[in-house]
């Protein structure tokens, strides 16, 4: 795996000398690093081994192979499993980041009780957690005719979204100058063509954040697929791992276990690899601005 | 009517009327009928015998209640959520926090140790608990074989099924997966703090424990609150690894609120009782985050 550091002003000025204090330091954080990333060594290692090699996995990379992954790449389907989490959360995402933006206009513009009580309306949902009220969420469903399709899911996303996303705009709303709205006014501008044309554009930061930590979570949840989802055709990624849940205590099974493990967090770690920095700011913009 | 509810609400801004508010319709349709309704049809449901397929059910009055105390599971699965929560919360603050202070010196090689960190955060629960079930494994899981290595007896560690470690073992978890999270906002807040305070702290002759903290921690007290209550709410909400890797075992030591409910709804199929364990929840579940928001707050102005 290439690790690419980024230079900023800060990293180029000077670095600590090595001393006996900060010698300890290094020493710590390296073998927490250690502990850390240790599991994941582990199991990409033995993803490397052909499934009939059964030496203990803690011998590391002794042999390298792509059986395992052949294995679980048609086990899993993956082609279309990949494809269904890919329509999934992209849709998702997309239909979050406008709803979620417009829903915080109001919200962050206005000032009157009515917005701060939506506010914290929305905000309140993110405490509920989704299987307490999934079976009333399922009846609710068939009650307005909607099937169980790979579509299905994405309402829930969504919903279950908005909680932090509408957090996430109405905190960035303050940092769009109301001023340059002003003067839109007076040059006549309508209320659509306001938010479409200035606020939205001036708003990017906030979307990129909405869209990492928000696909981050859509992207890896199995939950409402599992309830929702009954074809298999239809699994994304992380319920077509529900398939595998019998081989966790069977060593036997581990290889290409791991192998599918691997592959079902390799589309995120590629991205994550190609996008770091944003990625680190998106996660910590949502938190700190918000 | 519009007239009449601007002079009502009394906003006067011309630029920002109160027209704004159709643009709430879309979220607020989602999150009306897809989150409110059902969290509401639960009241109705928990006094009835529904099963959660057959509509033709029965009004029982609070027997669905007082059935979830008196067979105790209810408590119990008040217990262990919050011990969950309490693991969650404390372990992944402090070691995201000591990370991110760490990291946040002038030290080389920062940007590895933070993808180090972080990188567990990328993994789908249902991953995550494949991956530590083989590590927990006894006898030939990764710590089982490190002790064997180490000349230790490997074949009695058995962390999953133990009554009492089990519910920690699967709570470590949790932190191994979520303290990079809560560390990159740390990283996040510990940069906001100004230089010149630590300067003109470093010249009062702070050492770096004090200059940590009675400078920079009540400077990112802020940052200490919106972690500890997201990480509150991630604990709340336990379920994924009772789920995958326990099966809520053994007896019931890993059954928290959300997978009781589940396990009631889904399996057991008595969705009425379920949702009277799911009334119950969604009141504890209030009641610990208005107080620990209370208490959050209190705290922030003091530090």
């Amino acid at each position: 795996m290439a690790f690419r550091r980024k230079k900023d002003d800060r990293e180029v000025e000077t670095y600590m000398k090595l001393t006996p204090k900060s010698f300890l330091l290094y020493l710590v954080i390296i073998v927490f690093c250690i502990i850390i990333i240790s599991p994941l060594v582990i199991v990409f290692s033995s993803s490397l081994r052909t499934p009939e090699n059964q030496v203990s996995p803690l011998n590391l990379f002794i042999e390298f192979s792509l059986a395992s992954y052949q294995k679980a790449f048609t086990n899993m389907n993956y082609p279309m499993e990949f494809l269904n989490s890919f329509i999934t959360t992209a849709g998702s995402v997309l239909v979050i980041v406008i709803i979620a933006t417009m829903a915080a206009y109001p919200i962050g513009r206005i000032k009157s009780k009515l917005a701060r009580f939506m506010y914290f309306f929305f905000i309140s949902g993110l405490i509920i957690p989704s299987q307490m009220v999934i079976v009333p969420i399922a009846q609710t469903l068939s009650r307005l005719g909607i099937p169980n399709t790979r579509f299905t899911p994405m309402l829930m996303f969504i919903t279950c979204s908005l909680p932090f996303s509408v957090f996430l705009y109405s905190g960035f709303m303050k940092s769009v100058p109301v001023e340059i709205e002003e003067s839109a006014y007076m040059d006549g501008a309508s209320l659509f063509k306001r938010f479409t044309t200035i606020v939205f554009p001036l708003l990017k930061p906030a979307t990129v954040s909405t869209i990492i930590t928000q696909g981050l979570w859509i992207w890896n949840d199995y939950f409402y697929p599992m309830v929702f989802i009954t074809r298999k055709e239809q699994y994304s990624l992380p319920v077509g791992m529900l398939q595998f849940l019998g081989d966790k205590e069977n060593p036997a099974q581990w290889n290409i276990l791991f192998a599918a493990c691997v592959l079902c967090a390799l589309p995120l770690i590629i991205i994550f690899m190609a996008l770091q920095k944003q990625f680190i700011n998106g996660i910590a913009a949502g938190a700190v601005k918000g | 009517m519009e007239k009449k509810r601007k002079k009502k609400k009394g906003n006067i801004s011309l630029v920002f009327t109160n027209r704004m508010y159709v643009f709430l319709i879309p979220a607020l349709l989602f999150f009306l009928i897809l989150w409110i309704y059902p969290l509401l049809q639960l009241f109705y449901y928990s006094i009835t015998d529904f099963n959660g397929i057959n509509y033709d059910f029965d009004y029982v009055g609070f027997e669905n209640f007082s059935r979830i105390f008196e067979n105790g599971s209810m408590v119990n699965a008040i217990k262990n959520t919050l011990i969950y929560a309490v693991v969650v919360v404390v372990l992944s603050n402090l070691i995201g926090l000591g990370i991110a202070i760490a990291l946040n010196t002038r030290i080389h090689f920062k940007g590895i140790f933070r993808t180090c960190a972080y990188f567990p955060a990328l993994f789908s629960a249902i991953v995550v608990g494949f991956i530590w079930s083989y590590v927990y494994m006894p006898t030939n899981g990764m710590i089982a074989g490190l002790l064997d290595m180490f000349g230790m007896d490997g074949s009695k560690f058995n962390p999953l099924g133990s009554f009492t470690v089990a519910l920690f073992a699967i709570a470590i978890v949790e932190v191994w997966k979520g303290f990079g999270t809560t560390m990159i906002i740390y990283l996040a807040g510990l940069q906001t703090v100004d230089e010149s305070l630590l300067e003109a702290g470093r010249i009062d002759g702070c050492n770096e424990w004090q200059l940590t903290r009675f400078v920079k921690l009540p400077l990112i007290s802020s940052t200490i609150t919106i972690n500890v209550i997201l990480n509150v709410i991630a604990g709340l909400k336990a379920f994924d690894y009772s789920f995958i890797m326990t099966n809520g075992g053994p007896g019931s030591s890993t059954r928290t609120l959300m997978f009781q409910i589940y396990q009631m709804a889904f399996t057991d199929q008595q969705m009425g009782r379920a949702s009277a364990f799911s009334v119950v929840s969604f009141f504890v579940i209030i009641v610990i985050t208005v107080f620990m928001l209370f208490f959050m707050n209190k705290r922030e102005v003091e530090l």
